[in-house]
């Protein structure tokens, strides 16, 4: 294997619930359940391994309860691992597992090297405060404390998202939800990361705002050349904006490969079932 | 001649498995090559499995057995049935380009971008890509009203330009093309083919698909008729 990735994920698990010994096997695609049926502990994600490369965008599809927003959500230390490594190149060239890290470096690394873009607009915005006051808010975590700056790159930013820049001190409950979710994109890239996590942005808006916020997250990837983690249920999404894809059940990987190639040569009987089943 | 491309015994089977375990054989044992520089055609009835075999070499389907070696401009043998995703798209963006019968585009974004920004990706800038892209538009005889329209609103063979434009403007060092003249008039079938045809002169192997005889006789270097899924004979033009 080469080194050129920008993020390994390495047995990553998460287990609500005990963890007992041969929990793992008990549960998955062939136990056809998530559920230990020992305990009852819930397997969200189950020994997961991956390598993200820079400018790359990977998809994760699989249907509700697979494990796919419990995966992101580990990577963004929204929530705690049971168990797996993560190194992130940005972070001590990658040499350390991130969630060794101290409560600080991992808040640094969150603030500075990663953005997260969350299905409902409400867990990755303060309704409390204006939208230019939500991007400032990250940019303040990021030690940039200069007003105008913040400022101007706010500006920067509505822009950028097509978000109206006179609305920029209203607060986001007062926008559509294609405003919200553009304003949580530009507050997800003020940093400049070069990591974006996209957990079902488009899920919930009508087709012509999607296609706009499809538009904007393919325009960032080409200008900014971030690398993505875009989870959807939605192939069409993913047809469009990935280059990878895997596809998850019951928390595990039951099939990965280019998307072209999981969407029109699916070798897996479940992403035969979900392929087939696209509209 | 150098050998850019060697298949050798591939196979492609679709095991269905929503279906009952079913199993389509869609090739068997098919050994060619590709020659550096050469148009090669890929002929037969619809069902011969010959979009089958340009899907497997694009890796777009995984090969059920074989090898197919592909060189690369450093001169590096990959094995496109086995290699790395990362690796197959590293020369998905380099070197090979696809071009489909149908067009596959983002809503909402014009066909002037839809064909420039492959530039853009290779390092072009936008005003370099936007003129190029005219350039090839005008060939195509792609009305100018349609340039900043959305490519989902036009006729069939409106977009089938587009897509050619696209898959041929960023002069890939090998073109796979799948029925690049259907749909098309006499008069934009050989602009088309005049294109292919530069882009040959200029350099690039190609690989094409084709049920149009003049497109054929007026191309092709080489062609390899598929039946059931076996290569049956090889025509020299």
């Amino acid at each position: 294997m080469d080194n050129n990735w920008l993020l390994r994920v390495q047995n990553l698990t998460k287990i609500y619930g005990q963890a007992t010994p041969g929990v793992l096997e008990r549960t998955g695609p062939l136990a056809n359940t998530n559920i230990d049926p020992k305990t009852g502990a819930v397997v969200a994600v189950s020994n997961i391994s991956f390598d993200l490369y820079p400018g790359e965008v990977l998809g994760i599809v699989g249907e509700s309860g697979s494990g796919k927003s419990t995966l992101v959500q580990m990577l963004y230390f929204d929530q705690e691992a049971t168990s797996g490594e993560v190194n992130f190149k940005p972070v001590e060239d990658g040499k350390i597992n991130l969630f060794d890290l101290s409560n600080q470096k991992k808040r640094y690394t969150r603030n500075h090297l990663m953005g997260m873009v969350y299905q409902n607009p409400r867990d990755g915005l303060n309704f409390r405060f204006s939208s230019g006051g939500n991007i400032a808010e990250k940019l303040l975590m990021a030690n940039v404390f200069h007003v105008g700056k913040i400022r101007i790159r706010g500006t920067d930013l509505l822009t950028k998202t097509e978000v109206p820049v006179k609305r920029m001190d209203e607060s986001p409950a007062r926008f559509s939800g294609g405003m919200q979710q553009r304003v949580q994109i530009a507050k997800a890239i003020a940093n400049n990361p070069p990591l974006l996590l996209l957990d079902e942005v488009t899920s919930g808006l009508d087709v012509s705002v999607q296609a706009k916020v499809l538009d904007l997250i393919r325009g960032l990837q080409q200008d900014l050349g971030i690398s993505m983690i875009v989870v959807s249920h939605d192939l069409g999404v993913i047809r469009m904006l990935t280059d990878r894809t895997m596809v998850l059940k019951h928390g595990h990987i039951v099939e990965q490969g280019l998307t072209d190639q999981i969407l029109q040569d699916p070798q897996h009987g479940y992403t035969q079932l979900l392929v087939s089943s696209l509209l | 001649m150098e050998k850019l491309l060697q298949i050798i015994d591939l196979q492609k089977k679709f095991e269905l498995h929503i279906l009952n375990e079913k199993q389509i054989d869609a090739l068997h044992q098919v050994t060619c090559d590709v020659n550096e520089g050469e148009i090669l055609a890929l002929t037969g009835k619809s069902g011969s499995g010959k979009s089958t075999l340009m899907k497997c070499i694009y890796r777009t389907y995984l090969a059920s057995s074989g090898q197919i070696l592909y060189r690369t401009a450093q001169g590096e043998i990959i094995d496109l049935a086995t290699a790395n995703e990362h690796v197959v798209l590293r020369v998905r963006k380099t070197e090979m380009t696809y071009c489909s019968q149908f067009l596959q585009v983002i809503p909402r974004v014009s066909a002037m971008d839809v064909v420039a920004s492959g530039l853009v990706a290779r390092g072009r800038s936008m005003e370099e890509a936007r003129s190029a892209t005219s350039e090839c538009f005008e060939r195509l005889s792609l009305p100018k009203e349609l340039w900043d329209a959305y490519p989902s609103t036009f006729s069939g063979g409106e977009q089938q330009r587009v897509n050619i434009a696209r898959a041929m403007i960023s002069r890939p060092r090998i073109l796979l093309v799948d029925e690049p003249t259907a749909s098309l008039d006499l008069k934009t079938k050989d602009a088309v083919i005049e294109m292919l045809l530069d882009l040959k002169r200029a350099g690039t192997s190609i690989i094409l698909i084709t049920h149009d005889e003049h497109t054929l006789t007026k191309m092709s270097d080489r062609s390899l008729h598929l039946e059931n899924g076996r290569l049956k004979e090889v025509v020299y033009a």
